[in-house]
């Protein structure tokens, strides 16, 4: 993992500081709210509908064990014992005071964290693959990449306030688990004919209420040059994205203004005046990052281990767990393993304080002290000796974070809706906890496979319906909650725009539409068909009947 | 503020240290109960509580003081889900919140 040097530890101990002296200013009314707003926003302290949120920063979602056990101490000391997990990778606190920020502040920079780059209109904290570094799959580990761009962002003076938000995912991967292609700026990393290792560019994604999926502008950057392109991206958007209008202002709609291959043109023509300044970086400060990313002595082990096999045999969730909650490591006799947050009846991406120390506890002893946040809000343990499953699984399962279902259709992405959040138009919540109750049976899951549902509750998208297989968003229908059901979304490397299908429902005909789509899923798949590509296959038209035409 | 909605009004606020939520009294200090609310409907009456809100805010005691459309039925309370919800706390935690108490965290 990335550890700080005095410039870092330097620039955030300063950052506390000055806001320790910005909220002193505030309470003594040195300071108005319209002052003071933009310079909470700069520290990730929103103002919700109950209390303050603080947004801190997980940055590429990968955290020590350490970061944890203190991320659950503020969880216990200045909240109310839980924390939310974040589809940016990040963690909520939905009730610090004011006056405590600074303190909480002081503590997260005692672990190397802050919440910078988590509001306002910069560029956010970079996201990633939450198996970057560790996975089968991956041509090389992103993570270097997105730590250099965060030394790059953090601050950035041009970049500070731009039109608006700017979120930039990177993946190593070619199974793309970091939504890239909605993004602002989507990297993938690619190899090119002479094996060399770059990134695909891809700008202009983004959901909200202007759903957009990315395009390539360039098919092959050479990793060298990555400071530099970003630059000319961002320099271009700063110049001409629109600021008369906040819901125009993201880049997508400047790239669909222009054209991808005139927005192309114009940041090759800027890289072309920046490209030899000095932007990018020296290969030995390259050398030196990518060392904190070193993957960890290993010792190869079997990938046969019989008292797995066997218990797998006896316990069916601790099968489904295997088969859904691991993934592949590049290390023969290891994987990484997604610790749901998605328990029955749940609140999607919340964790107690007592789960964060598990998690952490669990995290010396078995991964390496290492832990991983996925935008699905779930939590990693990278690197897990296969010999140790059993062990792991039953301590989990014993402390309500056993849950099997990761890629299923209760391990849903939900955003905190109205029940915390100021923008909102609807609750979120509990329209997951409901789907959670209808698709209680883990064997009835298995059977429909991986499904991804994903709930909004206002048209931000903060819980991104519009990648879902199935979508579901709430509106504000004269004064009711009412939810709108979309199909066909993916987050994937295949991104799609999910497709609305019709009138919206109540709480309850919400979650009646979904087992009618769910059952003419079941009813239509050929062998080893997924939902999504039944919906391809055969569109939208069978489900609209089933959910509209029933009664 | 006061012309665009009709009917009767409450003010609904954040404390500025806490940001708790909290209701304007008649007497223009704050509550945390919605029940103790001051309500009013005629233009005067309204321009009135918006004025006592602005002072709260200005004397940086309340963040973002807004007249909103309030129920007089058995208990004052807003109106709308978004203030309802503020009033009481996260309808999936009952645990939290006014809900709970108007004191549930030791203090009023």
């Amino acid at each position: 993992m990335y550890a700080y040097d005095d410039f870092d530890r330097n620039i955030v101990n300063a950052r506390v500081a000055e806001f320790r002296d910005q909220v002193d200013r505030r309470l003594k009314g040195e300071l108005t709210e319209e002052e003071f707003r933009p310079l909470r926003l700069m520290n990730g302290l929103y103002l919700q509908l109950h209390a303050y949120m603080l947004r801190v920063a997980i940055p590429y979602g990968t955290l020590s064990a350490d970061q944890m056990r203190r991320l659950a101490l503020i969880a216990r000391k200045y909240d109310k014992g839980y924390g939310h997990f974040t589809t940016r990778q990040n963690i909520q606190y939905n009730w610090p005071k004011l006056v405590e920020t600074p303190d909480i502040l002081e503590e997260l920079a005692d672990v190397e964290m802050h919440a910078h780059q988590t509001s306002g209109n910069c560029i956010r904290n970079v996201t990633t693959d939450q198996f970057a570094g560790a996975t089968k799959d991956e041509i090389d580990d992103p993570r270097p990449y997105a730590e250099l761009i965060r030394q790059w962002s953090t601050f950035h003076p041009e970049f500070s306030f731009l039109p608006r938000k700017f979120k930039i995912a990177i993946t190593g991967a070619d199974t793309d688990r970091a939504a890239v292609k909605w993004h602002d700026i989507g990297l993938i990393m690619r190899r090119n004919d002479a094996g060399e290792v770059g990134f695909e560019v891809i700008v202009g994604g983004g959901m909200g209420r202007t759903p957009v999926i990315g395009k390539t502008i360039r098919e092959f950057l050479p990793v060298k040059d990555l400071l530099s392109y970003l630059e000319a991206i961002l320099r271009v958007y700063n110049e001409q994205g629109r600021r008369d209008n906040k819901y125009k202002a993201r880049i997508k709609i400047l790239v669909d203004a222009l054209g991808a291959d005139e927005y192309a043109r114009l940041t090759e023509e800027e890289w072309a005046k920046i490209k030899d300044r000095p932007i990018d970086v020296p290969d030995e400060e390259v050398a030196r990052i990518r060392a904190f990313f070193t993957p960890p002595p290993l010792p190869v082990l079997s990938d046969d281990v019989a008292e797995v096999d066997a218990f797998a045999k006896e316990n069916f969730i601790f099968a489904t767990w295997l088969q859904n909650n691991t993934n592949p490591h590049k290390v023969p006799g290891y994987v990484n393993v997604t610790i749901s947050l998605k328990p029955h009846g749940g609140i999607p991406g919340d964790a107690t304080d007592a789960q964060m120390d598990l998690v952490a506890e669990l995290a010396d002893k078995y991964s390496q002290s290492e832990i991983r946040v996925s935008h699905e809000q779930n939590l990693i343990l990278p690197h897990v000796a296969k010999e140790n499953l059993v062990a792991l699984w039953k301590t989990l399962d014993a402390d309500g974070l056993g849950a099997s279902n990761v890629g299923l259709l209760t391990d849903m992405i939900v955003c905190p809706g109205l029940d915390y959040c100021a923008l909102a138009n609807a609750r979120s919540i509990p329209i997951g906890q409901a789907i959670t109750e209808r698709f209680d049976d883990i064997r009835r899951l298995q059977d429909i496979g991986p499904l991804k549902v994903k709930i909004s509750g206002c048209i931000n998208s903060c819980g991104h319906h519009h990648a879902g297989h199935i979508g579901i968003l709430g509106v504000d229908r004269r004064g009711e909650e009412n939810y709108q059901i979309l199909l066909g979304g993916s987050g994937a490397e295949d991104a799609t725009k999910a497709q609305l299908l019709g009138p919206g429902f109540d709480e309850h005909g919400i979650v009646d539409a979904v087992e009618k789509v769910v059952a003419v899923y079941l009813g239509e798949r050929t062998d080893g068909e997924e939902f999504l590509e039944t919906y391809r296959r055969l569109g939208p038209t069978p489900f609209k009947e089933a959910i509209y035409d029933a009664d | 503020m006061a012309k665009k909605i009709k009917g009767p009004q409450l003010v609904i606020a954040n404390r500025l240290d806490d940001g708790r939520v909290v209701f304007l009294k008649e007497c223009g200090e704050w509550s945390v109960n919605a029940a103790d609310a001051a309500v009013a409907e005629a233009p005067e009456a309204l321009d009135k509580l918006e004025a006592l809100g602005k002072e709260a805010s200005s004397s940086n005691f309340v963040v973002d003081p807004q007249l909103v459309p309030a129920e007089t039925g058995d208990a004052i309370s807003p109106a709308h889900m978004k203030q309802a919800m503020q009033a009481k706390g996260p309808s999936v935690r009952p645990d939290l919140g006014y809900q709970v108490s108007h004191d549930w965290e030791g203090q009023n």
